[in-house]
């Protein structure tokens, strides 16, 4: 794709994310200042569009960190069993605090996804044989004994299929006032760009980080917290989104290189376009009804990372 | 000499198992209790033996010590085809096909997909071990999602019927379906007996079996189809076992020190069953009902199973 076209394609989606849904809303009416259209348009597809942008840019800049701290193109938080912890912790929250509101949700989220990544990372460390499909491969296995633990945990007090219910990524529900929690990914990808630099020093392993002066505990601690952060914002707003992390880094990293400084934009751009289309698609498949965009990006972005699987294995 | 020791006294273990999981707690009454729970304990053993077949087995095709059917994503083709199966003909299904006719469909298209995962399994490239896995379990992950899709689009009534397929459970088991999965695993375990010795020879690798005269592409065709058929009356019979297969599988080599099939096959059945005794007794009198036997499961062959990549080069 050319310099222009990502964000011509990034724009264009952004357009049909606004005019695509039930309650048909054209440019004409807003045009004409119909009171009917711009609520609509401020009460539930602004926030929309602005939760997709920020889950799509948060995921894909996410995955680009991780991939970075472990050193494996195929890690995200779908295979480092950062999804699952952040469900695990949101679970918990509700037995715990049912009326504890986003907040509560959001800092058990955090804490479990960032403790269970800094696990995985020591786990990975310590491994004797490292090879590129193993460990995500491990990630993946840690992520269904989480997940087992979460259905364990669910079982025993009645939420088993509240969980399945609302733990899988879907904006439908996303109105003005609740969805707000989003816009912590912001503060992240400002973080993340700021330490690009050192995040690229990281993927080149730890004796070269250090030689450079970089303090490799430190930031692989950053590095988890910031990926932690955005994983629980948007588990928390939308529910589980597998993939995009995954498939947008190695997508970009194939035609731009592994210059984080320089592909971050890029990155950026394609995961939120990504989701963006996942999610008009959802929209359309069974209109007037929706399928969750958890659906629709397991199975897209599920297919692709099957492929990135195999041309690798060529 | 002790290994005998111990084999006497693992049998003895799982026959007080049997027994206790009998008569615990049942007033010896013969007209309802005890009944009920042979039928359980029939099904645990038809579906133990399906299990540990079918995963020793494939592993021995596969020369993988990690993968399994389930692991392939076999269990997640047979949901997948029983939800679009309620999708397409409501409930109607279950009587218009009845038991036979939905698991004749089963049956062929598990034997589809096994050829299709067998073109993949066993292309040239063996070098990696990890690689099928990765596949099989990103494979499991979208068949997963399209069954997910499938079930929103079919109304919660025929959506409650679909769920009791998709949780291991001994609890829904009725006589009809035992007799005809025992007389399915007996039929497969009847043709499978000849190909006994040859499973050893197999396991050497496909150069060494072909140079020592054995048609492997025609054996392993054979033998992945049986476990096909294993497959689909193990999931049908008592649900998806993701990765007790595999627990199974090693736990069977370890104890039989020995690579002979001879030895590793009944000893795996009988670990099969084993556990799904253990769990369903520790979910009957430990758990009171406050969780079931695959969730039990799953928690402890998947942290089990996370274990063993971690130690990968022992196995490998």
């Amino acid at each position: 794709m050319s310099r222009a076209g990502l964000p011509l394609l990034f724009a264009a989606l952004c357009v049909v994310s606004l005019t695509v849904g039930v309650n048909r809303l054209s440019l004409a009416q807003l045009a004409s200042f119909s009171d009917a259209a711009w609520l609509t348009l401020t009460a539930s597809r602004l926030p929309r569009l602005a939760a997709l942008v920020l889950t799509g840019v948060g995921l894909a800049v996410c995955g680009v960190i991780l991939q970075h701290v472990v050193r494996n193109r195929f890690v995200e938080p779908a295979t480092t069993g950062g999804l699952e912890a952040a469900k695990l912790g949101i679970l918990i929250s509700l037995s715990v605090s049912p009326a504890g509101g986003a907040a509560v949700r959001m800092a058990l989220a955090l804490a479990f996804c960032l403790v269970a990544s800094l696990v995985y990372v020591a786990i990975i460390a310590r491994l004797r044989l490292r090879n590129t499909i193993l460990v995500p491969v491990i990630g993946l296995m840690y992520g269904s004994v989480l997940g087992a633990l979460a259905e364990f945990y669910a079982y025993g007090r009645n939420m088993l299929q509240s969980m399945q219910g609302w733990l899988l990524g879907d904006f439908s529900k996303i109105v003005q006032g609740n969805y707000e929690i989003v816009w912590l990914i912001l503060p992240v990808v400002g973080a993340a760009y700021l330490f690009a630099h050192r995040f690229t020093v990281l993927g080149m392993g730890s004796d070269m980080a250090t030689s450079l002066g970089i303090s490799y505990r430190a930031m692989v601690t950053l590095g988890l917290l910031l990926v932690s952060t955005t994983v629980a914002a948007t588990v928390v707003a939308v529910g589980a989104i597998p993939f995009v992390g995954l498939v947008v880094p190695n997508v970009v990293a194939l035609r731009q290189g592994d210059n984080l400084a320089r592909t971050l934009p890029s990155v950026a751009l394609g995961g939120a376009s990504l989701v963006l289309a996942c999610d008009i698609l959802g929209r359309l498949l069974i209109y007037p009804f929706e399928v969750p965009i958890g659906l629709t990006m397991g199975g897209i972005g599920g297919l692709l990372f099957l492929l990135l699987i195999v041309r690798s294995g060529r | 000499m002790s290994g005998r020791a111990g084999l006497l006294a693992f049998w003895t273990g799982l026959a007080a198992m049997a027994a206790a999981f009998l008569l615990f707690d049942s007033g010896l009454d013969f007209n309802y209790i005890i009944p009920r729970r042979l039928a359980k304990l029939a099904a645990m053993v038809i579906g133990g033996i399906a299990v540990g077949l079918s995963s020793i087995v494939f592993q021995t095709l596969a020369g993988n010590r990690v993968l399994t059917p389930a692991v392939m994503g076999y269990e997640a083709v047979y949901l997948l085809l029983q939800s679009l199966l309620v999708l397409m003909l409501g409930t109607s299904s279950l009587v218009l096909l009845g038991d036979y006719g939905n698991f004749l469909v089963s049956i062929l298209l598990m034997l589809a997909y096994s050829l299709a995962v067998h073109r993949w399994l066993f292309s040239d490239r063996q070098a990696d071990i990890g690689y099928p896995l990765l596949i099989g379990l990103v494979l499991t992950l979208i068949i997963g999602t399209f069954t997910q899709f499938v079930q929103l689009r079919i109304s919660p009534g025929e959506f409650a019927i679909f769920q009791g397929f998709a949780l291991v459970s001994f609890d829904r088991v009725e006589w009809g379906r035992i007799l005809w999965s025992g007389g399915l695993v007996a039929a497969v375990c009847v043709a499978g007996r000849p190909s006994l010795p040859v499973l050893d020879v197999l396991a050497l690798g496909r150069d060494q079996a072909v140079s020592l005269g054995v048609d492997h592409h025609r054996h392993v065709r054979f033998l992945l189809a049986l476990v096909a058929v294993l497959v689909a009356v193990s999931t049908s019979l008592i649900g998806p076992t993701a990765f007790m297969g595999i627990f199974v599988a090693n736990l069977a080599y370890a104890c039989a020190r020995s690579g002979r099939h001879r030895l590793t096959l009944p000893l795996g059945c009988a670990i099969a069953v084993g556990m799904f005794l253990a769990a369903q007794l520790a979910v009957e009198h430990v758990f009171n009902y406050r969780t079931t036997v695959g969730i039990l499961i799953n928690l402890v062959c998947g942290a089990w199973f996370l274990a063993l990549t971690l130690r990968f080069r022992d196995i490998a």
